[in-house]
């Protein structure tokens, strides 16, 4: 049987050390981008 | 420049160099050298993959291309946080569990030998010439403070790189990055507030912003869809995504970044810090490049940025047509500054009408000041076949050399040189690794001890060095920087990233037939570029796409399924 790859402690849980899940700072950064698109969309048509 | 500047520039470059240096003197293996022990924290990688991408040619160029193209360009980023959420879910496991030191050794797993050294070829021609765009971009500098000829101080700045490389290897450019960041950060948040007390008194910060809205600069997102308009959302989105998945996904001078982070986890934060940081940080320097042009309204400009053709033009046989472009170029000055007077007034009094008419007065006015500096680019070029006539590299050095105060002056330029060293020292430490751990390693001399391919990497270092300095000497005639590395880069990046794509995802597709398709990808962009008008973002697309239909259409036409699997147990 081949034997696996040890993985690191920090690895073992595929937990992020803050957030609850990978998936929530996922969906964090894309709304991060979300959010700036229309800030800066915001920004270009009050000053046009 | 005063003495405190240079010394202020003296000291922080020789700390970075000394500290660097110092941090890794016991560095012996190639594990070390390449990926630096696969030992920093999140926040280090985070800065690292920030510092390499932010070369130079950031803090150059792209305050000029805001000068004289807006804020439009910051749309070129909207795909990297998608590709940093992407590469987290996907490349980032796969590249620490296979323990690979390049990018290129998974794919001899995947497939065969000559597919490894196909994308390993295409990587090492695009790096290899976009390390030459980074080292001109200090050079430049260099030209301007010291009044040398560029190709001097190219040659200078590539030696001082490859010196620093060779010696310090990855590491070396790691520890240092927080010290970098910070010059540089410190470096572009100073700017910015010098440059707003530099405005008239009695014109505020967002009357200044005002200006450069009526002026057509905060053109920050355009929804449009046009292939040939190189930025605009979709643009930046899509093609944006692809590049950027390619850069830190398969480009050797980004992986070799986040794959020395000491687990996966802490690779992925600094990829994700990297999705969160990245489209802001850009944002504010083109923004600082924004209010330059603004305080330009109000300060009478140089007709063209780049003293050395300016000299040239004075003093050859062009001087009388040169003299004639320098009145035209006050009278169009004085112009846009009055009316940019009577814009301000009229916004002040709350008169709608007189508003309106004063920013068509504007628009007018800096058209024909536009045309007046086309006329005198066309004047550069008719004195110096050798250049393209354009000045966006020169605006904002120009422009800290003569109005920003003593000392700030030497920051800046040494926000300008450390991000120079730590992303030339990069890219010279990934081309090394590659041309070592996927050439001379595994062609040529396969049974060599740690110790004499961390020396051979030393000895690429230097080669590349050389073809990057040569290549460098070619920069004057290609125009903006920061576009001309991306153009470079997006000839490339989508093949390469097709060439992944297939090996993570179509198991049944073996070597042969994606070798052949990327081949025939690579030459299909080739050709769209050389012929059509389509934006450098959009190659990426093409060309990724290219290589997965391709490959898997020949793989269906050779009727054999023999793709090799190379995903560890997890």
């Amino acid at each position: 049987m081949k034997a696996k790859p040890s993985l690191r402690p920090e690895d073992a849980g595929d937990r992020p050390p803050f957030g609850r899940s990978w998936g929530v700072l996922y969906v964090g950064v894309l709304l991060n981008l979300a959010l700036l698109v229309v800030l800066f969309s915001l920004f270009s048509k009050a000053f046009r | 420049m005063k003495t405190a500047d240079w010394l202020i520039l003296a000291a922080t470059l020789t700390f970075i160099v000394v500290y660097g240096t110092w941090r890794t003197r016991r560095q012996r293996d190639m594990n070390s050298f390449v990926l630096a022990g696969r030992s920093l924290p999140w926040w280090m990688v985070a800065l690292s993959v920030m510092a390499t991408q932010a070369s130079a040619i950031t803090f150059l160029s792209v305050p000029g291309q805001a000068f004289a193209d807006g804020l439009r360009f910051v749309q070129f980023y909207f795909g990297l946080p998608l590709a940093m959420v992407v590469l987290c879910i996907t490349v980032v496991p796969i590249y620490h569990r296979l323990k690979v030191l390049t990018a290129y050794e998974y794919l001899e797993r995947r497939f065969d030998a000559k597919t490894r050294a196909l994308a390993a070829g295409l990587f090492l021609v695009q790096r290899g010439l976009a390390t030459g765009l980074t080292i001109y971009a200090p050079a430049v500098v260099l030209s301007v403070l010291l009044d040398w000829p560029v190709s001097v101080t190219t040659a200078g700045v590539g030696l001082l790189v490859v010196v620093y490389t060779a010696t310090g290897g990855s590491k070396a450019v790691s520890v240092t990055q927080l010290q970098q960041m910070l010059v540089i950060l410190a470096g572009m948040g100073l700017a910015l507030v010098a440059i707003l007390r530099l405005l008239p008194a009695g014109v505020s910060f967002s009357e200044a912003v005002a200006v450069a809205g009526v002026s057509g600069k905060l053109n920050a997102v355009d929804f449009s869809f046009d292939l040939s308009n190189r930025y605009n959302f979709w643009s930046g989105l899509i093609g944006g995504f692809f590049l950027a998945l390619s850069y830190f996904g398969t480009d050797q001078s980004q992986v070799g970044r986040h794959l020395s982070g000491r687990s996966v986890t802490e690779s992925r934060l600094g990829l994700l810090f990297n999705g969160l940081a990245k489209v802001p940080m850009q944002f504010l320097i083109l923004f600082v490049g924004v209010m330059v042009f603004v305080v330009f309204l109000f300060v009478a400009p140089p007709v063209h940025f780049n003293p050395v053709e300016t000299r040239r033009l004075a003093s050859g046989p062009l001087s009388a047509e040169y003299a004639r472009g320098e009145a035209d170029h006050r009278a169009a000055v004085d112009e846009r500054r009055e009316a940019v007077g009577r814009f301000l007034a009229a916004r002040r009094s709350n008169e709608p009408s007189a508003v309106q008419v004063a920013r068509e007065e504007i628009r007018a006015a800096g058209g024909r000041y536009d045309a007046v500096r086309e006329r005198v680019a066309a004047l550069v070029r008719k004195s110096n076949p050798l250049s393209d006539g354009r000045d966006t590299n020169y605006v904002f050095l120009r422009f800290v050399l003569e109005h920003l105060p003593t000392g700030l002056v030497g920051l800046i330029l040494a926000a300008v040189f450390s991000a120079a060293m730590s992303s030339a020292s990069a890219e010279l430490t990934a081309l090394a690794s590659t041309t070592v751990v996927d050439g001379y390693k595994r062609f040529v001399c396969p049974d060599g001890s740690d110790a004499h391919y961390v020396a051979m990497s030393r000895w690429a270092t230097v080669l590349w060095g050389l073809v990057a300095v040569a290549f460098a000497q070619f920069a004057s005639r290609l125009g903006t920087l920061v576009e001309a590395v991306n153009v470079l880069g997006s000839l490339f990046y989508g093949t390469i990233l097709g060439i992944f794509l297939v090996a993570f995802y179509a198991k049944r597709v073996a070597g042969t037939a994606v070798f052949a398709a990327a081949v025939a990808s690579e030459a299909a962009v080739l050709l769209l570029f050389a012929f059509t008008r389509i934006s450098f973002l959009w190659f990426n697309v093409v060309g990724c796409l290219l290589v997965v239909a391709l490959s898997m259409a020949l793989q269906a036409w050779k009727g054999e399924a023999a793709g090799r699997s190379v995903e560890p147990a997890a």
